[in-house]
């Protein structure tokens, strides 16, 4: 579902974002990316809906090369990509039922596809009961779940997260990853760029680990602490 | 027809339209005068056109025929040369008549009753269809074996010919100057709205808004604010026409701006036409560079 071969990002400032990353995530999968800031991980995230080009090197999306591909075709990949932030990017003069309709209208949507498909995905986030409150009038997690619905009225086959969890307390956390969890189980693969240990801890899915832009661990069912430092952790003192 | 996508669509022109209006009536007033100061331009040179065209259509050649021609002679001349497609009428003057009208007009200037004899030949007037092309038919003429000579106020054509050309360059400079500055303040405007906007374009960058889409809403706010400014601007040429004009005319007779009366709706549309192109224009160039950041 994604492929990334020998990519190279390097900013007009000379930052070596990412250094020569391989990576494959199979379709339906659910991948933490895992690291300290600074470390390339949105950047990475970044290459996969195509804000980013790479410098150098391949990224494959969907079975689409996407750091080749024309702008006039990026609108057509974002369809199939969704995207959340961890500060959630919602539009504060629209309702949460406007919000989400938003993603469709502005796709060219029918409306009755807007009529279907709006309370659908609202109902899934757990929002429809709030779907004229304006995201001034929710909680954190209420406006992140607003973003999920946002990001997936388009039923796009990859998610995308970066730090989707970073501005909410442990209750919100858990109801958020509990909501991906579920995306993740009817099919669309899910890639968070996360800082939270206990998250990736607790759900022991596939971790990997960028440290200065090089894909330093991969594991099939990781920890957020590094192998070592766990070992080292784990090892009697003497 | 999805007559929700119609009314989603030009609910967030008009949201946007009115989130800025400070903006949108900044441009308005732009187009507003630069349309006013255009349709006054062009009345102008409409009018000093048709000063210019008066004064030539005015321009005889006088042809004086030579002592030998006959009357019958004379008259042959007049029915050959009014056969002539470049040639708008002829008249034979007779030289007792030219005598006659000599008198008539050097009275009080001169004592005419000197003129005991008459030294005038008998003449014919010519004018043109084509005033450009008095000089080509007052040679043609020239070479007639009945004519003596060939009089025409041939500097006097030609310097109005080039006023005339040199008018309408300057014109034209001014004409595209305002409208490049119309054109510079809507684009900026256009600019300053996208700024305010950038959230709201980055979130349909991210959920796959084509960029047609999200061009598409600024350029019907180009739009508007092109044709609602020319519209006022129209407002305002109409009351200096009908209400300012009638004054002017009294004021000052000799001007033949009771002549002049443009086709007013085509002028109108003309005027809409420009206001709308520029609007239409700066703001996709505007919203376009935004897109390509």
């Amino acid at each position: 579902m994604i492929s990334l071969r020998g990519v190279t990002l390097v900013y007009p400032n000379g930052t070596r974002a990412l250094d020569g990353v391989d990576l494959e995530v199979a379709k339906g999968s659910f991948v933490f990316l895992v690291g300290h800031s600074g470390t390339g991980k949105s950047s990475l995230l970044r290459l996969l809906y195509r804000e980013q080009r790479p410098s150098r090197g391949e990224v494959t999306v969907d079975g689409t090369r996407v750091d080749n591909m024309r702008r006039s075709k990026v609108a057509q990949l974002r369809r199939n990509v969704g995207v959340v932030f961890q500060d959630f990017k919602l539009l504060s003069d629209k309702t949460v039922w406007e919000n989400v309709a938003f993603a469709l209208q502005v796709t060219g949507a029918k409306t009755k596809d807007v009529r279907r498909q709006v309370p659908r995905v609202l109902d899934l986030v757990g929002l429809a009961h709030k779907s004229r409150m304006y995201p001034s009038e929710l909680s954190g997690g209420e406006q992140q779940r607003t973003a999920i619905a946002r990001a997936l009225v388009n039923n796009p086959k990859i998610m995308l997260c970066d730090e989707p969890t970073g501005n909410l307390d442990p209750v919100n956390t858990n109801e958020i990853m509990e909501l991906l969890h579920r995306i993740n189980l009817k099919g669309t693969t899910v890639v968070i760029a996360t800082h939270n240990a206990l998250v990736v801890d607790r759900m022991r899915r596939r971790v990997i680990r960028l440290e200065d832009g090089k894909v330093v661990a991969d594991e099939e069912r990781g920890y957020y602490t590094h192998p070592g430092l766990r070992e080292a952790l784990a090892a009697p003192s003497a | 027809m999805d007559w929700g996508r119609v009314r989603f669509f030009f609910g967030e022109v008009w949201r946007n339209f009115t989130r800025n209006m400070i903006m949108q009536l900044t441009a308005i007033g732009t187009v507003m005068v630069t349309i006013v100061l255009l349709g006054s331009f062009l009345f102008t040179r409409d009018t000093l056109g048709k000063i210019g065209d008066d004064v030539i259509r005015k321009i005889e050649i006088s042809v004086f025929l030579k002592d030998t021609t006959t009357t019958q002679a004379a008259k042959a001349l007049v029915r050959e040369l009014s056969a002539d497609p470049r040639i708008k009428s002829v008249a034979f003057i007779p030289r007792a008549e030219g005598l006659r009208q000599m008198r008539e007009r050097l009275r009080g200037q001169i004592d005419t009753s000197l003129l005991t004899t008459n030294p005038l030949p008998d003449a014919l007037r010519i004018r043109v269809v084509d005033p450009e092309k008095v000089h080509k038919v007052a040679a043609y003429v020239r070479k007639m074996p009945e004519v003596a000579s060939v009089e025409y106020a041939q500097d006097a054509v030609q310097k109005l010919l080039r006023i005339g050309g040199v008018l309408g360059r300057i014109g034209l400079g001014i004409v595209a100057l305002l409208v490049f500055t119309a054109f510079i303040i809507i684009s900026n405007t256009i600019r300053l709205t996208v700024f305010a906007r950038r959230r709201e374009i980055a979130i349909m960058q991210l959920v796959g808004a084509s960029g047609w889409y999200i061009r598409m809403p600024f350029v019907c706010e180009g739009l508007i604010a092109g044709v609602l400014g020319a519209g006022l601007a129209l407002g305002v040429l109409a009351i200096a026409r009908y209400q300012l004009l009638p004054k002017l005319v009294i004021a000052l007779p000799f001007l033949p701006m009771h002549a002049t009366d443009p086709a007013v709706g085509t002028l109108s549309l003309e005027l809409l036409g420009v206001g709308a192109a520029v609007g239409i224009v700066a703001s996709w160039l505007s919203v376009g560079r935004y897109l390509r950041t």
